[in-house]
């Protein structure tokens, strides 16, 4: 066999993908067992369920969809309250070409169930919006992508591509070299609908409609929020977004599973690395593979640095909206030298593409944890510093206490995951509920705090920060593990260079693995992870071939944006500005 | 802000109460005030400590895996290491990367004829560096990279092309720095590869692209 191994003395010995196997999860028979509980106590007649799957999996006929939904959510013994995700798979030679996925979680039980409808062409499907509100924007999008149709969904129009497209992208048969151009007379119109409790108030302000955006300082980033207002007061909101829309799912498709990483790297472009490990986990998982421990130890690191910057970004551009530009420049310093860390790692601040599918690009540097150790000693004093100024200061507190206030029940509807749920008094946390990297073993809180609103969201962030700070003191002090950054296996890693110029074995390798890519087993894995605005899903879909066949992102903004109108209704322009950076909107991974 | 344990793993961050001195709101600008006044009477006798950097004049020192604009290595006989096998653009995420590749009459080994990247469609990856089985593209630490006009952008053999024995002094990202030692040139380390003496002692080289330097 293979010499590739730089580092141990035991040359790989373990199989060559045999790609056209179907992909069997590692957890399979306790996925299944779950399944078949649930279908047992639900005893439901159009759910059947699907075994083999890395969740419990149940196929459902489509006129039953609504019922299933209500059926899961409503069931006092399983409450899958909150809908995580929505989306779909173009299967195109099947008879019914469409999958429609519903993946809900039970904060209860702190499990996940999984729903497959299949749908034909030219068939519809009926809405779950009254069941779930938080179905609203995604089954919008699988409308945009896929042209699935959903019967009695109050606003069915395309969200992420423009009112001049024309086809559905992510449907396999669309050609993604088309272009479609925007005119002025087709940007859509839009009128917010006005809120119940203002409908028939008369007052003495006549009603204006105003645009926020897309080009608005207060956005950063291009979204565009439409208000009625009476008066000062916003009696009707609605958002349009899709101007940063760049086809990730769609560029996925035609290029391989490495060259994906840069484009995950611009979902949520503040903590770029927590979306290089989600993706590369799930990729991962497909592969029945796992990063070295010294690889896994560095992610987590990492991953907890870019919570702190994506925090940090947070809290200073939220409190710049309100007019205090101080904090701005106390909180950019840290980001400034996290990002001073990560440049030394890879080479790249915002962007740093430093995972690898497998492990890592290359070894940290060797004065990584020094500079970690002074990293983590220099942070807390420009956290306390902020909070001296903004804590116990009246007009701080005059802009956000009550402010864009959301009930937890309406949270958890809506799909809110992350600090905007924590906020309300949700104890959820994905490195707590599916600890993944190492999580369980680290000694660290979850806050929580009252409330649900601006204030609220702005308390839960500060805390959230120490506490990754509690986390990295700890992962200091363990120190780094030896070893290889990335796994012993020619078919998923580029073997060291050296063998590459001397060796002919090392550079066929090589070159098949740029040529024709990592070849995952058939099959599907969902892998989630906490990022800096909650859940990060990536759903995977392969077909055994070099490029995925389907890659799904769950962005954390997409569900809590949704919210955003019916938040800020009955506020002031000012609120809605505060509201909007507390809620942490990033435009690249919002539109992904 | 306080905090007080609620479960195991979870604790609820309770707000402050203000203080009637905290409501009277004038003291607080004050006591911020002077927060604000001791970082800049700090910063004032401490000015060589600023984190600012006065950036035209002083540049920001990067670290040596810093990716920022390519370049394409020189064998210490002239020539280029590149062998046009197409690795680089295709590992390419952006496909910015356009080779036409062409073949040496005398040594029959293939060589680029043209090799042209686009800066504006390159996104900074360095999958290209990672891909290269010759050890043929390095990045650099150059990040001045600003154009005029959009058709600058491409950079082709003439200005990617360094001349033999090029310090590696501004190399950024590069296949195993740190674990190999190349504190010499930045012509690549060529091991294991047959050393020349000169390209063609009897002849002048085809393409003055190619072949400039030292």
């Amino acid at each position: 066999m293979s010499t590739l191994t730089k580092f141990s003395a035991i040359p790989y010995t373990g199989p060559a993908p045999t790609n056209r196997n179907p992909y069997i999860p590692s957890d399979v028979a306790v996925h299944d067992a779950r399944g078949a509980a649930l279908a047992e106590k639900l005893q439901h007649a159009a759910m059947q369920q699907e075994t083999g799957q890395d969740l419990p999996t149940f196929i459902v006929e489509k006129s039953a969809i609504v019922n299933v939904l209500t059926v899961l959510r409503d069931h006092p013994e399983l409450r899958f309250t909150m809908p995580l995700d929505c989306w779909g798979v173009d299967y195109p030679r099947r008879e019914k070409r469409f999958d429609v996925l519903y993946q809900l979680y039970s904060l209860q039980n702190n499990e996940r169930v999984r729903l497959k409808v299949m749908v034909g062409e030219d068939e519809s499907i009926d809405s779950g919006i009254n069941v779930f509100k938080g179905l609203d924007w995604f089954e919008r999008e699988v409308w945009d992508m896929f042209g699935i149709r959903f019967d009695g969904h109050p606003n069915l129009r395309r969200i992420l591509t423009h009112e001049a497209f024309q086809g559905h992208p992510l449907r396999k048969d669309y050609d993604p070299a088309q272009r479609w151009l925007l005119t002025e007379k087709d940007v859509a119109q839009l009128t917010p609908v006005i809120d119940d409790r203002f409908k028939d108030v008369d007052t003495d302000f006549e009603r204006v409609t105003l645009n926020l955006g897309p080009s608005h300082p207060a956005t950063h980033g291009t979204l565009r929020i439409v208000v009625t207002l009476d008066g000062e007061t916003i009696i009707g909101a609605d958002q349009e977004i899709g101007y940063l829309h760049r086809c990730f799912e769609k560029m996925s498709e035609t290029h391989t599973y490495q060259q994906v990483i840069p484009f995950t790297d611009r979902l949520n472009y503040c903590s770029a690395i927590i979306n290089n490990v989600g993706y590369c986990l799930t990729v991962e998982k497909l592969l029945g593979i796992e990063a070295p421990a010294r690889a896994q130890h560095v992610r987590l690191m990492l991953s907890e640095f870019m919570r702190i910057a994506d925090h940090l970004v947070c809290i200073g551009t939220n409190l710049v909206d309100m007019g205090a530009l101080t904090n701005f420049w106390y909180l950019f310093q840290p980001r400034e030298e996290i990002y001073g860390l990560i440049e030394a790692c890879c080479g790249a601040r915002l962007l740093p593409s430093y995972l690898r599918i497998g492990g890592l690009a290359v070894d940290v540097p060797t004065d990584f944890l020094q500079n970690a150790q002074r990293l983590v000693d220099m942070i807390p004093k420009y956290i306390d510093d902020v909070e001296k100024l903004v804590d116990r200061n009246k007009v701080f507190l005059d802009r956000v206490v009550g402010v864009a206030p959301i009930s937890p029940e309406d949270a958890i509807a809506y799909g809110f995951t992350g600090p905007c749920l924590r906020a309300c008094g949700v104890p959820f946390d994905v490195r707590k509920s599916n600890p993944y990297i190492g999580y369980e073993t680290y000694d660290f809180d979850v806050p929580i705090a009252e409330g649900g609103d601006t204030y609220a969201r702005y308390l839960v962030r500060m805390e959230e920060m120490r506490q990754s700070l509690r986390i990295l003191q700890q992962a200091i002090d363990r120190g780094l593990p030896e070893g290889p950054v990335m796994v012993d296996n020619p078919y998923v890693a580029l073997p060291p260079k050296e063998k590459v110029y001397n060796e002919m074995e090392s550079l066929i390798y090589h070159f098949k693995l740029i040529m024709h890519g990592i070849q995952p087993p058939v099959g599907e894995a969902y892998f989630q992870v906490e990022g800096g605005n909650g859940e990060l899903g990536f759903h995977v879909v392969s077909d055994g071939t070099k490029n995925p066949y389907r890659v799904r992102v769950r962005p954390p903004c997409f569900a809590i944006y949704q919210a955003f109108g019916k938040m800020i209704t009955g506020q002031t322009i000012p609120d809605a500005v505060a509201a909007l950076g507390s809620l942490n909107i990033i435009a690249g991974e919002l539109d992904h | 802000m306080a905090i007080e344990r609620v479960s195991p793993g979870v604790v609820r961050v309770v707000p402050n109460k203000l203080s009637v001195s905290e409501r009277m709101y004038i003291p607080q600008v004050l006591a911020g005030m002077v927060l604000t006044l001791r970082h800049l009477v700090k910063n004032l006798f401490n000015m060589k400590g600023l984190p600012t950097i006065s950036y035209p004049e002083v540049k920001r020192v990067y670290s040596e895996r810093f990716r920022g604009r390519h370049i394409l290595t020189t064998r210490e006989d002239g020539t280029t290491r590149c062998v046009a096998c197409y690795m680089c653009s295709t590992a390419c995420p952006a496909e910015c990367i356009k080779i036409e590749a062409g073949e040496d009459e005398r040594t029959r080994e293939k060589f680029p004829q043209r090799y042209e990247i686009d800066l504006l469609r390159c996104i900074f990856c360095g999958y290209c560096v990672d891909a290269c089985p010759e050890d043929a593209i390095y990045m650099t630490r150059d990040y001045e990279m600003a154009i005029d006009t959009r058709a600058r952008s491409v950079v082709g053999l003439r200005d990617l092309v360094v001349p033999p024995n090029f310090p590696v002094e501004p190399m950024g990202w590069r296949p195993y720095y740190g674990s190999i030692d190349k504190h010499g040139t930045a012509g690549g380390t060529g091991i294991g590869q047959p050393k020349r003496e000169a390209p063609f002692a009897d002849d002048a080289p085809l393409n003055p692209d190619l072949y400039r330097g030292a």
